[in-house]
């Protein structure tokens, strides 16, 4: 039978491969994202699956799904030329991906079915640190987490426990590690940006209070407090949280291995390794 | 309206080298079968980041005008306009 052996929470800002390529492997990004990526190896993953919230780039207004599921033998990107990242071609586990699919809908969860797309820097960057060589499949499950109105907190964590179920009575035995990826508090190319720059972080004390919650392994009521205004007022990408949600039904009561806030950006790392 | 069509054009700044040159050169001429009102293209012409965020242009995609320097925008320009769009 397949096995959850590790969960990860990391953010995919679109600069940072550009950043750490001119500042080299000591720096902050950097490490933050090596301590990432060794437990990640030393959780010796087959699959991953990724929560992902798409930026118009997989989707687009004329047609967006609230969740969705890639089911293909592979997919590209990212199609959004971020500085510094090569173009990547994907493998994926299709049978694997339209199980989670069906149970998802069995279950009451609408999941839209998409089998020819491309991803963004927000799939392709945690990956691009995580598993830059891109020797393991990957099954990108998309939450709409910026364009109001979003799915509620608790559906997003909801999705994560049915798909966790689903993965548990896969047959193959294989190890799945799971990413969920974006920011806290975080406004990008909006009205709340600093003077000068394309982005900004109005509200790190929600980011705080996010980390707590995460940290003392306090989902329910990270989930109450994680209204679409409160996870809004911190930020035009705010709704990025409900990935980590999703990630967070995988996790159960555990504390994490690794919890790094980073206020001034507005997000977080965290891990769980626990096979 | 044709918000939509604002905003695919966004996109197409992104995906389109030639359509993004063409907005470099001659944005006027590059708009100009687009179907949009006078209003709409007279914001996007200048560049008027603010006024489109009020007229609903997602701001994900107008960042692709400012991330390319078309309609004379600049990442300090950019960003004084859309943040006297206020919240």
């Amino acid at each position: 039978m397949a096995e959850i052996v590790a969960a990860y929470g990391v953010p995919h800002t679109p600069f940072f491969p550009w950043i750490v390529q001119r500042d080299g492997p000591e720096s902050p990004t950097a490490l933050l994202f090596k301590k990432a990526r060794d437990s990640f190896e030393a959780a010796r993953p087959d699959v991953v699956i990724i929560f992902d919230t798409d930026h118009l780039n997989t989707f687009f207004l004329d047609n967006l799904p609230v969740f969705a599921i890639g089911v293909t033998e592979v997919f590209k990107g990212p199609n959004d030329e971020p500085r510094a990242v090569p173009p990547y071609t994907i493998e994926s586990l299709p049978r694997l991906a339209a199980h989670l699919r069906e149970r998802g809908v069995r279950a009451g969860f609408d999941v839209a079915l998409v089998q020819d797309f491309e991803v963004d820097h927000s799939v392709i960057v945690p990956l691009h640190f995580m598993t830059p060589d891109m020797r393991l499949p990957v099954i990108p499950v998309f939450i709409n987490g910026h364009i109001p109105p979003l799915p509620s907190a608790q559906r997003c964590f909801d999705l994560g426990a049915v798909l966790k179920g689903a993965i548990e009575q896969w047959p193959e035995p294989l190890r799945v590690a799971v990413i969920g990826t974006g920011s806290f508090s975080l406004e990008v190319w909006g009205p709340r940006i600093d003077p000068g720059k394309s982005d900004g972080v109005p509200d790190p004390d929600w980011v705080q209070e996010v980390c707590r919650g995460i940290g003392a392994s306090q989902i329910e009521r990270l989930i109450s407090a994680a209204t679409e205004a409160r996870m809004l007022q911190a930020g035009n990408v705010g709704g990025e949280l409900l990935n980590w949600l999703a990630m967070l039904a995988f996790v159960g009561a555990r504390k994490p291995d690794f919890l790094d806030t980073q206020l001034e950006n507005g997000h977080a790392y965290a891990g769980w390794c626990w096979r | 309206m044709s918000v939509l069509a604002l905003n695919r054009l966004c996109r197409e700044v992104l995906r389109d080298r030639a359509f993004r040159e063409r907005m470099k050169s001659d944005p006027a001429a590059a708009v100009a079968q687009l179907d949009l009102t006078a209003e709409e293209r007279q914001a996007l012409l200048a560049g008027d980041v603010a006024k489109l965020y009020r007229m609903g242009v997602n701001v994900f995609l107008m960042g692709y005008l400012c991330r390319f320097e078309v309609c004379g925008l600049t990442l300090p320009v950019y960003s004084e306009r859309i943040r006297s769009a206020g919240h």
